[in-house]
């Protein structure tokens, strides 16, 4: 169940987003946000950018707004920003979305601002709790797929968990999202099998040779001296080859590869599909691609338990460490230790599956209640 | 005690416990002496492995032996190198030729 917006997609969430559009500007934009509760994504730039640099702020800022769990948006610059709030607020509208903008030196100051800032922001959670949950078909539903905070169970019990989950829903109509590539040399072929077409095939060889020429032109480095590291190697796995057979587990086997989609691109259709991003490092680079990639949920494998969420996105933390579970249940959604403990990977699957659905129909998850709603820019060497 | 095997083709298992020199272990419905302490979560032998063969997870090759290691032995970093770049290369040419010939 969820809320159809103009566009036509499903949001699983009704969020009023704050945008800030200029660092000089967080502090109202976070303040509106602690006011009213809406969400916020504070940035650490905004002005002064190169050009490439200041494309993808623009990208990630209209694309977070676009996630269809989002109701409506508020602009909260300064006035005098690079940030085009005005373009970001025509490509907003044009969906149909409700957003509005606001400029501190245009109000007369900070408290001005953030007072006007939380009228429009309360009229919008007004519109929003007015809107009723209707029900829809899962081919509605777009999941993310992700891991990290590994360890020894991610790839042997999390991950197949996941991909039985996966293999699930695209046979009723969903989607699936797979990002992580700096975590695919060395299954490219198995992924390059799967795909729809010898073109779509073709494609996923040519980004995993990108990839690792990438590496050694922008570091000096092989991707293989960077990956696995060294937590990796003292958790038990060896070779990049051996963490990226653990990675492509969370899409199954069983559900052909549609292509790839690259940062702000939304799937075209139904099925499982490889975002294409290259940002390098935290967690959160692909937590945010996928928020930009209109993914309603990201269903995240963690061994050791990571609290991550997202500003538009909840975050459903599956662990396949029954430890882990019993420790840290506070941060955690779902168990998939019980791989481990005799349930069969099909019973698992189907579990996590139901407790996902419950998920989309509004029950909040852990990243929600512990008011994890971070999100970063995420950046590649084209932006 | 138990080491878990992903494939049947697989020469190595994942311990599921932190093992010690004299346990046996249980793989699937074999059992197997370990010959040296391995932290959980790490790889244990399960055969014989001569320096220069393919190591087997997954039902893949994950890197090549660099010494040999006999059965009941810890698999790391210090025996198994990491042969990727090979491997991709490898995988690259093959499915550009079949994708070529399909197309």
């Amino acid at each position: 169940m969820g809320y159809e917006r103009a566009d036509g997609s499903i949001g699983i969430r009704n969020y009023v987003l704050v945008l800030s559009m200029v660092n000089c500007s967080n502090t109202v934009a976070q303040q509106v946000a602690q006011n009213t509760g809406a969400n916020v994504i504070p940035i650490d730039c905004g002005c002064v950018e190169v050009a490439d640099h200041h494309s993808r702020t623009c990208l990630a800022l209209t694309a977070a707004a676009l996630n269809p769990n989002v109701y409506a948006v508020l602009l909260v610059g300064l006035g005098c920003e690079q940030t085009d709030h005005n373009k970001i607020m025509a490509d907003i509208a044009a969906t149909g979305k409700p957003v509005s903008y606001i400029g501190i030196q245009d109000c007369g100051g900070p408290k001005q601002a953030l007072a006007k800032g939380i009228e429009i922001v309360k009229t919008y959670q007004e519109e929003a709790a007015a809107q009723e949950r209707k029900e829809y078909p899962l081919s509605k539903l777009v999941l993310a797929v992700q891991c990290g905070g590994s360890d020894w169970t991610t790839a042997l019990s999390g991950n197949i968990t996941i991909g039985e989950m996966t293999d699930l829903i695209v046979e009723e109509g969903g989607s699936v999202i797979i990002s992580e590539v700096a975590g695919f040399p060395g299954s490219e072929h198995i992924l390059a099998e799967r795909a729809v077409t010898p073109e779509v095939g073709l494609e996923i060889i040519q980004m995993c040779d990108e990839l690792r020429a990438e590496y050694v032109r922008d570091h000096g480095q092989s991707i293989e001296e960077v990956n696995p590291t060294p937590g990796n190697k003292a958790g038990g796995i060896t070779t990049l080859v051996e963490k990226s057979m653990g990675n492509i587990k969370k899409i199954g086997t069983r559900s052909p590869i549609q292509g790839l989609i690259t940062a702000g691109q939304h799937v075209p259709h139904p099925g499982v599909w490889i975002l294409d991003l290259r940002a390098p490092g935290i967690d959160g680079n692909a937590t945010s691609g996928f928020a930009m990639a209109g993914a309603n949920l990201n269903v995240f494998s963690t061994g050791r338990g990571s609290p991550l969420g997202n500003a538009v996105m909840p975050v459903f933390k599956i662990t396949g460490n029954p430890k882990s579970y019993e420790e840290l249940s506070c941060m955690l959604d779902f168990n998939a230790g019980i791989v481990l403990r005799g349930a069969t990977v099909e019973e698992a699957g189907k579990a996590l599956l139901d407790e996902v659905i419950m998920a989309a129909n509004g029950k909040l998850t852990r990243s929600e209640e512990n008011g994890n709603f971070e999100f970063i820019i995420p950046r590649e060497s084209r932006g | 005690m138990k080491a878990l095997r992903c494939d049947c083709v697989d020469t190595v298992a994942v311990v599921a416990q932190p093992v010690s020199v004299g346990d046996v272990v249980e793989v699937g419905d074999s059992t197997l002496s370990v010959k040296e302490s391995i932290a959980l979560g790490h790889k244990i032998a399960l055969q014989d492995i001569a320096a220069g063969e393919l190591v087997y997870k997954y039902g893949v090759p994950i890197g090549r032996a660099s010494q040999n290691i006999e059965k009941g032995y810890w698999v790391h970093t210090h025996n198994l190198q990491d042969i990727t770049e090979q491997l991709c290369n490898q995988y690259a040419e093959e499915f550009r030729r079949k994708a070529g010939a399909l197309r």
